[in-house]
C-alpha cells in the first residue's frame, strides 16, 4: 500500500517537474513582442488603430501592457516585456545610461493641459503661463488632483511644481495613485483642476464636466520615445521584435499613420522622429 | 533589480521605523473600516434576529436575497455605489464619491451580508428554548433579546471578524468609491495595488504585512471563539 | 387553601398544519391546586401547557386570567406574568449556576437583597456546592433543581411542568417531589403534563386527560390505559 502511494507520488512529481520543465525551455513565441507603454498611449486609442497595421506588414504580434511609466519601466528592467514606449524624457535617458535599454528613439509628442472646472475658480484661464496657472491654484487653495502613481505625467507634474514659486499643500493637493481616466473622474467629482495629456482628455471629454482651462505653454511639450530592452541583460527577450516594431514606428509609413490618427477631428499625436535616425536604423538593421 | 529580500528588509525597516505616510495609510484603513462595521451590526443583528425568530411573509425570499449579496463581487458593490453617488448618478448631490463616507458605504454593504447570514447562523445555533426561559422568567423582549445575543456571543463574535476581515482587506471597493487619494481614502490594499503598479515594492510588502498579521490575529480569535460555540442541550 | 379561580380557559383550539391538536379545551385552575395533565405522547400537553404559558398562541378560544381581558397580546403579557413554564430538559444559560439563578429575579431589588434571595434558592435546593460551576456541565437531576430554584425565586402563581420527572433517577426524582411539594405549600398552582405520574401521587389533587384535543376528567392516582380504545366516553369537563 504503502509503496503504491510512494510510487504514484514520484510520479506525478515527475510529471509535473517535467511540465514546468518543459515550459521553462520553450521560449516565449517569436513572433510575439510584449510592449509596456503608458496607458495615455493606449487608452487614446492609438495603438489599437496603429497595431493591427504593423501585424499586417511584419507579421509580428504585440501584446500591449498599459500601466504607468514607472511600471512600464521597471517591467523593462527586469526582462518583463521586449520593449518600452513611454514619456518620461529624464527618465528615460537613466534608464538608456544604467544599460537596461539600448537607445532611446524619438517617436512623437503630444501636449499636456490643465483642465478643470467650468466657472475657473483659480482664474488660471488667463494666466500667462502654466507656472502661474499652477501659482494661481495654489495662491487660491484650489483643489488639484495628481496622479501620483509616478507616471510620466506625474513626473511631468511634479517638474512643473518644481519651476513654479509654490509647492503642493495637503489641504488642497490630492494624491489619486491612479490612471489618468480615473483621476479626470475624481476631479470631476470633486470641481478640481487636473494635469492630463490632450489624448487622455479627448477621450474623455465628452463624459466629463471639466474644461480646458490652460494650455500651449512650451512647458507643457511631451515627447515620447520608444526603447528596446537590453539584450545583453536579458537574451530571452525578443529584441528582433522590438527592433522591428520601432523600425516601424520611425519609418515613414509609421509617423503618417501615428500623424493621421484622430479622435473625432482633433489629431493627438504629432509625428517627430528624426529622419536621420530612420536612415541609421535602416542601414543597421 | 531590487530583489525579494532586499524590498523585505526595507519594508520591515518602513514599518518599525514608524515611517508617518505608511503609518497614516494602516490608520486610514482601520478607521474607515471600524466606522464601517459599527454602523452595519445593529442593523445586520436586527436582520439576523427577525430571520430567526421571526414569521413574516418574504422570509425566505430575504433569506436568498441576502445569500446572494453574500457572494456579489466587491467590484460589483463598488460600481452600484459608483452609479449612485457620482455627480451624474440619483445621490450625486450629496457629493460623496471619492470620500471616506463612500468607502465606508461601500464597505457597509459589503460587510452587512456577511455579518446578517453568520449572525443568522449563531441565533439559529442557539436553543428556541433561551428566549423561552428568559421570557417565562419575567424578562421582557429587550432582555431577553440581549440573552440569546449573550447566548450566542461567541458565533457572533465570529460574524464580526469574519466581516472585518473582509472589509478591511478589500481592494476593488475601496478603489472605486475612495479613489485611492493620499492622506484621504488611500488604505492598506488600494495603496499595495498603487505600490505594485508603480513598481515600489518595498511600502507594498509592509502593508501587506500587516495585512497578514491582521489575517492572522483575526483567524487566531476566530478559532478561539469557535471552538467554544456549543450549544450543549 | 384559597378557592378562588385563577384561569378560566373556554374552547380553546390549536391546529399544526392539518392536524387539529387541541379541539376544545375546556378549564378552570383553581390556586393552590395541583393539576395532572394525562395522555399519550403526542396528545397536545406541551402544547396546552405552553399556550397557558404564553410562549404559544392558540388559534380560538378564550383565556381569561381574571381580568377579562381578551386581546391575546395582553391576555400574553398576563400569562407570561402569572405563569413559569419548565422545559421538559430545562434550558441553562451560558453561565455559572449563581448566574442561572439571578436570572429569575425581578430588577428592583438591590444587590444585598439580591445577594440573600440566590443564598435562600441555593440552600433550598441544595445547589450551595455547585453554585460556580458552569451550569451547561450539569446533570440531569441538577439541571432540574436550578430549574425549580429559578420557580422558587421568580415565586410565579402558576407553574407549567412538562413532564418534570422524565428523565431522572429515582433519587432525582424524590428530590424533585419534595422541591414540588415545597413549591405547592407557598401556594403556586401547578399543572403538571406528565403520562406516568405515579411517584408524584402525593403531590396531584385532580387529574385530566387530553384525549383527541379534549380534557376528560379521570380518577386521580388511576394508570392511564395508554390505548385511547381504552378509554371511558368522552366527557366535557366544565367547572
Amino acid at each position: 500500500m504503502k509503496i503504491k502511494r510512494f510510487c504514484l507520488i514520484s510520479l506525478i512529481l515527475s510529471v509535473s517537474f517535467i511540465a514546468i520543465s518543459g515550459v521553462h525551455a520553450e521560449e516565449y513565441p517569436k513572433n510575439i513582442i510584449r510592449l509596456a507603454t503608458t496607458t495615455s498611449t493606449d487608452n487614446s486609442g492609438l495603438l489599437a488603430a496603429l497595431l493591427p497595421k504593423f501585424t499586417e506588414a511584419s507579421g509580428y504580434e504585440v501584446h500591449v501592457i498599459a500601466v504607468g511609466t514607472g511600471k512600464a519601466l521597471r517591467m523593462g528592467r527586469d526582462g518583463d516585456v521586449d520593449v518600452v514606449l513611454v514619456h518620461a524624457r529624464a527618465t528615460e535617458d537613466k534608464f538608456v545610461a544604467e544599460g537596461y535599454g539600448e537607445k532611446r528613439y524619438g517617436v512623437m509628442y503630444n501636449d499636456f493641459i490643465i483642465v478643470g472646472p467650468k466657472d475657473d475658480p483659480a482664474g488660471i484661464r488667463s494666466a500667462k503661463a502654466v507656472t502661474q496657472a499652477l501659482d494661481l491654484i495654489a495662491q487660491t487653495q484650489s483643489l488639484f488632483v495628481s496622479r501620483g502613481d509616478d507616471s510620466g505625467t506625474h513626473k511631468k507634474e511634479q517638474y512643473l511644481w518644481n519651476k513654479s514659486e509654490t509647492r503642493p499643500s495637503k489641504t488642497w493637493y490630492r494624491e489619486a495613485g491612479q490612471g489618468m481616466g480615473k483621476v479626470l473622474q475624481i476631479a470631476a467629482e470633486l470641481d478640481a483642476y487636473t494635469l492630463t495629456d490632450r489624448g487622455t482628455w479627448l477621450a474623455y471629454h465628452n463624459k466629463s464636466p471639466l474644461e480646458i482651462r490652460f494650455e500651449s505653454d512650451p512647458l507643457l511639450y511631451n515627447p515620447y520615445g520608444i526603447i528596446a530592452v537590453n539584450p545583453v541583460r536579458h537574451p530571452d527577450t525578443n529584441h528582433d521584435g522590438a527592433m522591428a516594431l520601432i523600425k516601424w514606428f520611425i519609418s515613414p509609413d509609421g509617423q503618417t499613420m501615428i500623424g493621421e490618427f484622430r479622435i473625432g477631428k482633433d489629431q493627438l499625436f504629432t509625428p517627430s522622429a528624426d529622419a536621420g535616425e530612420f536612415a541609421a536604423f535602416s542601414k543597421a538593421y | 533589480m531590487e530583489s525579494l529580500s532586499e524590498s523585505t528588509v526595507n519594508a520591515l525597516a518602513l514599518l518599525f521605523s514608524g515611517n508617518a505616510e505608511l503609518w497614516e495609510i494602516i490608520g486610514i484603513s482601520f478607521r474607515v473600516s471600524f466606522i464601517a462595521i459599527t454602523v452595519a451590526v445593529p442593523p445586520a443583528l436586527m436582520t439576523a434576529f427577525a430571520l430567526t425568530y421571526l414569521h413574516f411573509p418574504g422570509r425566505r425570499l430575504l433569506i436568498s436575497i441576502n445569500s446572494t449579496l453574500l457572494s456579489v463581487p466587491a467590484v460589483v458593490v463598488g460600481l452600484t455605489l459608483y452609479i449612485l453617488l457620482s455627480r451624474q448618478g440619483p445621490l450625486g448631490e450629496w457629493k460623496l464619491l471619492f470620500t471616506q463616507t463612500a468607502m465606508v458605504l461601500g464597505q457597509i454593504a459589503l460587510s452587512f451580508p456577511i455579518l446578517a447570514a453568520m449572525g443568522h447562523a449563531a441565533l439559529q445555533g442557539v436553543d428556541r428554548r433561551a428566549w423561552e426561559t428568559a421570557r417565562t422568567l419575567g424578562a421582557g423582549p429587550l432582555r431577553a433579546f440581549s440573552t440569546v445575543i449573550r447566548e450566542a456571543r461567541f458565533g457572533l463574535m465570529a460574524a464580526l471578524l469574519a466581516a472585518f476581515g473582509r472589509i478591511i482587506a478589500e481592494v476593488g471597493a475601496s478603489m472605486m468609491l475612495g479613489g485611492n487619494i493620499l492622506h484621504y481614502t488611500r488604505n492598506i490594499p488600494t495603496a499595495i495595488a498603487l505600490e505594485t503598479s508603480k513598481g515600489e515594492f518595498s511600502q507594498g510588502i509592509a502593508l501587506g504585512i500587516v495585512l497578514l498579521v491582521l489575517a492572522f490575529t483575526l483567524n487566531a480569535l476566530l478559532q478561539n471563539f469557535q471552538g467554544r460555540g456549543h450549544p450543549v442541550s | 387553601m384559597k378557592d378562588d379561580i385563577l384561569l378560566t380557559v373556554r374552547s380553546v383550539k390549536k391546529r399544526f398544519g392539518r392536524r387539529e391538536v387541541l379541539r376544545e379545551i375546556e378549564l378552570d385552575l383553581k390556586s393552590g391546586h395541583c393539576l395532572q395533565l394525562g395522555g399519550p405522547n403526542g396528545a397536545g400537553k406541551t402544547t396546552l401547557l405552553r399556550i397557558l404559558s404564553g410562549l404559544e398562541r392558540p388559534d380560538q378560544g378564550l383565556i381569561d386570567c381574571g381580568d377579562g381581558r381578551i386581546a391575546w397580546k395582553r391576555i400574553r403579557r398576563r400569562l407570561l406574568e402569572q405563569t413559569l413554564y419548565l422545559h421538559q430538559q430545562p434550558y441553562m444559560f451560558d453561565g455559572t449556576v449563581r448566574y442561572n439563578l439571578a436570572y429569575a429575579l425581578p430588577n428592583r431589588l438591590s444587590a444585598n437583597e439580591r445577594e440573600e434571595r440566590i443564598k435562600q434558592a441555593m440552600d433550598w435546593a441544595g445547589l450551595e456546592p455547585i453554585r460556580n460551576t458552569s451550569a451547561k456541565e450539569l446533570s440531569g437531576g441538577e439541571r432540574q433543581r436550578v430549574s425549580l430554584a429559578r420557580a422558587w425565586l421568580r415565586q410565579p402563581r402558576m407553574l407549567m411542568l412538562d413532564e418534570p420527572t422524565a428523565n431522572l433517577d429515582r433519587e432525582s426524582r424524590r428530590r424533585t417531589l419534595n422541591l414540588l411539594t415545597s413549591l405547592k405549600e407557598t401556594g403556586m398552582s401547578l399543572v403538571l403534563a406528565s403520562h406516568d405520574p405515579l411517584h408524584l401521587s402525593t403531590l396531584i389533587d385532580r387529574c385530566l386527560l387530553l384525549h383527541e384535543g379534549r380534557l376528560v376528567e379521570t380518577e386521580p392516582f388511576k394508570i392511564m390505559p395508554l390505548s385511547p380504545s381504552h378509554l371511558p366516553s368522552p366527557m366535557r369537563f366544565t367547572a
